[in-house]
């Protein structure tokens, strides 16, 4: 048999028909019909004959999926077929455990892939509103709980960038009793993952900076150094050591953050929680997770309000298998989200879906603490909170009010839910996609 | 693990629920359908009649079942005839006809009959209802109605000269313009309401919407130029004064003082609105396929499932790109100029885009007569792949290998070729192999940003390196953890150039320490 090359490369798609011209008629027959009616339950069944070809060891099972797969599967397909290829490309990472991953979890590399001007990533936060819902639903609670107070002190912990800030720069100018100082402080280092931008934070401070005083709002915004961290160099520096956590949890002192007593401190973790490492550390009960003492932490801080925003999905400790099939039935809707606006070959819905392939990959492909999406859904986290000490503060009508207007102003399929008042929740097409929620420490007396 | 045949849905309900009364709601954890819904099947003509509920006693036809009891009540039946049957109360959900659509999976249920109903006609109805200020076309009446009534009502523009429909990507976008630099310099504290900058002017037929986000009502606007009554057509004489003098505001983006030198300015806006109307769509349309990203995201946003955008994309990708950029720093004019040539090419391709991707609903209703054919399932699949063996495969894989090698040096892929036949452990790796190749392979052909975005940064990994990578696997399986495919690796490691693969990989450093670091 040989070797047949192809002198034009012009056919993307793997379901182009003369690929099976020259097999057994039966196999092309099948697997075009399957590719013709390509759907999500086979395409879940399949993933799970991969996981537990996996766990058992099963060579020629998991080969046998990943063709099938591999013939189904099309980046530039319909948004079954693209999620397919991007899980069939972190399960092949897996799988060999040797593929370089498109990117390195362990904070190397290949990451710089693709970077985004502060513009394109004010564009991209509010394509759908996967990030902006957060945004509305936490900019109104913490509006509400700074009433009152002169001096406001920002931790900003997400990982866009403070894209959050300008529309609440905005709502403290128009206040009729006029807005507060307002103080953010952002940590220099955060978890490797997209958006990423071509311009330092500092670049982006000094325009939020430009901003606030173009509206007036007295405006300070520093980076608090997590000096080891950004000494490392990017060859030594390892994600994967849980060194790393304790040094960025040490930096979470009230001398480096520099907490003035006159300031309300508001604590924003905008997809973020997820990030911070959920697995036990230690075998005595003493050890909590570095998630546990992230919130410990912040918790002594005194924080008039605390807000969580992250992903509703728990894809934290459960086993292979049930995180692919939980992963899968969680990420087909940004790609269903991304398909009824983007065209097919746009270079930004491609990008975007990229950027979950990698969310994918590091889910799929990896364990331990490389593994650093361990999403937690809004149930469990507020199980977490309460454990930690935390009181769920409910959200007032005016926030549920302002969020169904966003939505009201995105495509339909993009909905809401409230969960008992005190859980907002982002729902496409009726399913959960991200939840907001705000918390006070239990002992902090202000009622709402 | 679910069976899809009777499997339910996820989390039910789509906008707000109704206040539970007492019992905490339970809710379903995202990704587990309920197991207790019941799933039901239609078919597109049953899902598209109109009247689907049908009084028993003078057979009307309603589009609800609620407007169909209402009805027979007034019949005034006896008691037992009255009341609904039990099994009304159980929960249903929905999935779409349509085999390839992601709906079709009873996980992925729709909760309520409208919402498929919509879904279908959306995704793959035909679009019927055609907005007359601009090009968009809706499947659905409701889709069409609620677009009408926000077209061309609000723009908001930055400096940059990019347009906005939605107020807080505008300001989203502001705060980190390069055109705001200039601004700050500019700015006039005069301007006393400081919440009439950047408030949506209107043209007169803006629907009574409310405020935009984050003007909390605690602070009422000081001008009656945020509250949209005010600006309805019967509004005194006063308020539209300000309301036409705050619509300057937007368009310009300065902090205008207020004094009277407005008129020329008036005059220019309501010249210039209908205009601006009709640019963000191709405006916007335009910049999808730039990396601006900026009006686009708001425009279509707005949308469910449009496809002009992608009509006009398509063909004039590589154009707009360039046009989107020279537009977005010169002068309106010359937005207008782009804009109104675009305009009709936008038409034509809506309609063809139409036709051409979405099957009319008629046609369905002709094929779909017939019960559709099954998708095969994975076990079926699997099975082939099984008769299969991998071998067998490798005529196809190759092929698409063929694909893969086309765009790279012949001579590696060559010699892997004739190593993989003469190595009988190979066959089933190449399989493996093949399959990766594939499976990263298929996004060379992508064009360069794809294959950038499935390969890595170039130097690393080409498209040469990709199969040589999946093949070369076997060299850093040393470390590999599952037994029966580190054998496999081995055997194909046998067969490799090993060294011309680790040379391939920046002196094998990713590898051996990603074997360590991975597990």
């Amino acid at each position: 048999m040989k070797a047949e090359l192809r002198g034009n490369s012009s056919s993307i798609s793997l379901q182009n028909p003369s690929l099976f011209n020259t097999t057994q008629s039966s196999i092309s027959g099948a697997l075009k019909e399957c590719v013709g009616s390509l759907d999500g339950a086979c395409i879940e069944k399949l993933l799970l004959h991969f996981a537990s070809a996996l766990e058992s060891n099963d060579v020629t099972l998991a080969q046998q999926v990943m063709w099938v797969l591999n013939n189904v599967a099309s980046s530039i397909g319909d948004p079954n077929q693209r999620l397919a290829s991007w899980f069939l490309r972190a399960l092949i990472s897996r799988a060999a455990r040797v593929s370089p991953p498109t990117i390195n979890f362990d904070g190397r590399s290949a990451l710089q892939r693709r970077l985004m001007t502060v513009t394109e990533l004010a564009g991209y936060v509010d394509l759908i509103p996967w990030h902006r819902f957060g945004f509305c639903a936490s900019n109104s609670i913490i509006f509400k709980a700074i009433q009152g107070f002169p001096r406001v002190h920002i931790l900003d912990f997400s990982i866009t960038h403070c894209m959050q800030w300008p529309t609440l720069i905005d709502a403290l100018a128009k206040r009729p009793e006029g807005p507060p100082s307002l103080r953010i402080s952002v940590p220099s280092w955060r978890p490797p993952v997209h958006p990423l931008l071509n311009v330092s934070s500092e670049e982006v401070c000094q325009r939020l900076t430009n901003f606030a005083k173009f509206k007036d709002v007295p405006f300070e915004i520093n980076v608090f150094e997590v000096p080891p961290l950004s000494t490392m160099d990017a060859g030594i520096s390892q994600l994967g050591s849980s060194d790393l956590y304790d040094l960025f949890l040490n930096q979470l002192n009230p001398s480096t953050l520099e907490l003035r007593d006159d300031e309300a401190l508001v604590i924003n973790c905008q997809n973020w929680l997820r990030y911070m490492p959920d697995e036990q550390k230690g075998s005595t009960s003493h050890d909590t997770s570095c998630r546990d003492a992230f919130l410990e932490i912040i918790k002594d801080l005194s924080p008039c309000i605390v807000t969580v925003v992250d992903e509703d999905c728990d894809l934290g400790t459960l086993s292979l298998a049930s995180r692919i099939t939980t992963c899968f039935n969680y990420l087909w809707i940004p790609f269903d989200a991304f398909e009824t606006f983007l065209p097919k070959n746009s270079p930004q819905r491609i990008e975007y879906e990229a950027d979950i392939g990698h969310k994918i990959e590091n889910i799929i492909g990896f364990e331990g603490i490389q593994r650093i999406e361990r999403l937690e859904s809004g149930i469990n986290l507020s199980k977490r909170m309460a454990n930690k000490g935390f009181q769920s503060v409910p959200f007032c009508e005016e926030t549920v009010k302002e969020v169904k207007i966003l939505l009201d102003e995105h495509a339909s399929g993009w909905g809401m839910k409230k969960d008992d008042d005190d859980m907002l929740v982002l729902t496409w097409k009726g399913h959960n996609s991200i939840y907001a929620t705000a918390w006070v420490p239990c002992s902090y007396g202000v009622e709402y | 693990m679910n069976d899809s045949t009777a499997s339910g849905d996820s989390s039910p309900g789509n906008q707000t629920t109704p206040p539970k009364p007492t019992a905490k709601k339970k809710r379903n954890l995202p990704g587990m359908p309920d197991p207790e819904a019941e799933v039901i099947a239609l078919s597109p003509k049953t899902l598209l009649a109109t009247n689907r509920f049908v009084c028993e006693i003078c057979n009307k036809g309603f589009q609800r079942d609620q407007n169909l009891q209402l009805h027979r009540r007034g019949h005034n039946l006896p008691w037992k005839l009255r009341q609904r049957s039990s099994e009304e109360v159980k929960k249903r959900v929905y999935v779409c006809p349509e085999p390839g659509c992601i709906h079709h999976n009873p996980s992925r249920a729709l909760g309520d009959l409208t919402g498929i109903k919509k879904h279908f006609c959306r995704k793959h109805g035909e679009k019927k209802w055609k907005c007359d200020k601009c090009s968009k076309n809706y499947a659905v009446q409701s889709d069409w109605k609620a677009h009408s009534k926000i077209c061309g009502s609000r723009e908001y523009k930055c400096d940059c000269g990019t347009l906005f429909l939605r107020r807080d990507s505008f300001i989203t976008h502001r705060a980190f313009c390069d055109a705001l630099a200039g601004e700050s310099a500019k700015k006039n504290t005069a301007l006393a309401p400081p919440s009439a900058d950047e408030d949506p002017k209107i043209q007169t037929n803006l629907p009574p919407s409310p405020p935009p986000a984050m003007e909390a009502p605690p602070s009422p606007p000081p001008l009656p130029v945020a509250a949209p009554p005010p600006l309805q057509a019967s509004s005194p004489s006063a308020p539209p004064s300000t309301a036409v003098l705050s619509s300057v505001l937007p368009l310009h983006n300065l902090e205008l003082p207020e004094s009277a030198s407005h008129n020329p300015a008036t005059t220019r806006i309501l010249e210039e609105t209908p205009m601006v109307t009709d640019s963000p769509v191709n405006c916007s349309s335009n910049s999808l396929s730039s990396n601006n990203g900026s009006t686009s995201s708001n425009v279509f946003a707005s949308l469910f499932a449009s496809s002009t955008s992608s009509g006009i994309l398509q063909s004039q990708a590589t154009r707009f790109p360039d046009s989107f950029k020279t537009m977005a720093h010169t002068k309106q004019a010359s937005d207008v100029a782009l804009c109104t040539s675009s305009e009709p090419i936008s038409l034509c391709l809506a309609m063809n885009q139409g036709s051409s991707i979405f099957k009319t609903v008629g046609q369905e209703c002709r094929q779909y007569a017939p019960a559709p054919q099954p998708a095969m399932s994975a076990t079926a699949l699997l099975q082939k792949a099984a008769q299969v063996g991998v071998a067998a495969s490798n005529a196809s894989v190759l092929r698409g290998l063929g694909i893969v090698s086309s765009l790279s040096p012949s001579s590696e892929p060559q010699r892997w070729g004739r190593q993989e036949i003469e190595s009988e452990g190979a066959s089933l790796a190449s399989g493996l192999g093949l399959g990766l190749g594939l499976g990263l392979g298929l996004a060379c052909d992508g064009g360069s940003a794809l294959t950038e975005l499935m390969l890595g940064t170039p130097s690393v990994f080409g498209p040469k390196h990709a199969t040589l990578d999946l093949l070369g696997l076997g060299m850093a399986a040393s470390g590999g953890p599952t037994g029966g495919l580190s054998a496999i690796m081995k055997s194909i490691n046998d067969g490799l150039d090993v060294a011309a693969a680790a040379a391939a990989f920046g002196g094998g450093e990713y590898s051996g320490q990603d074997m360590g670091r991975s597990s």
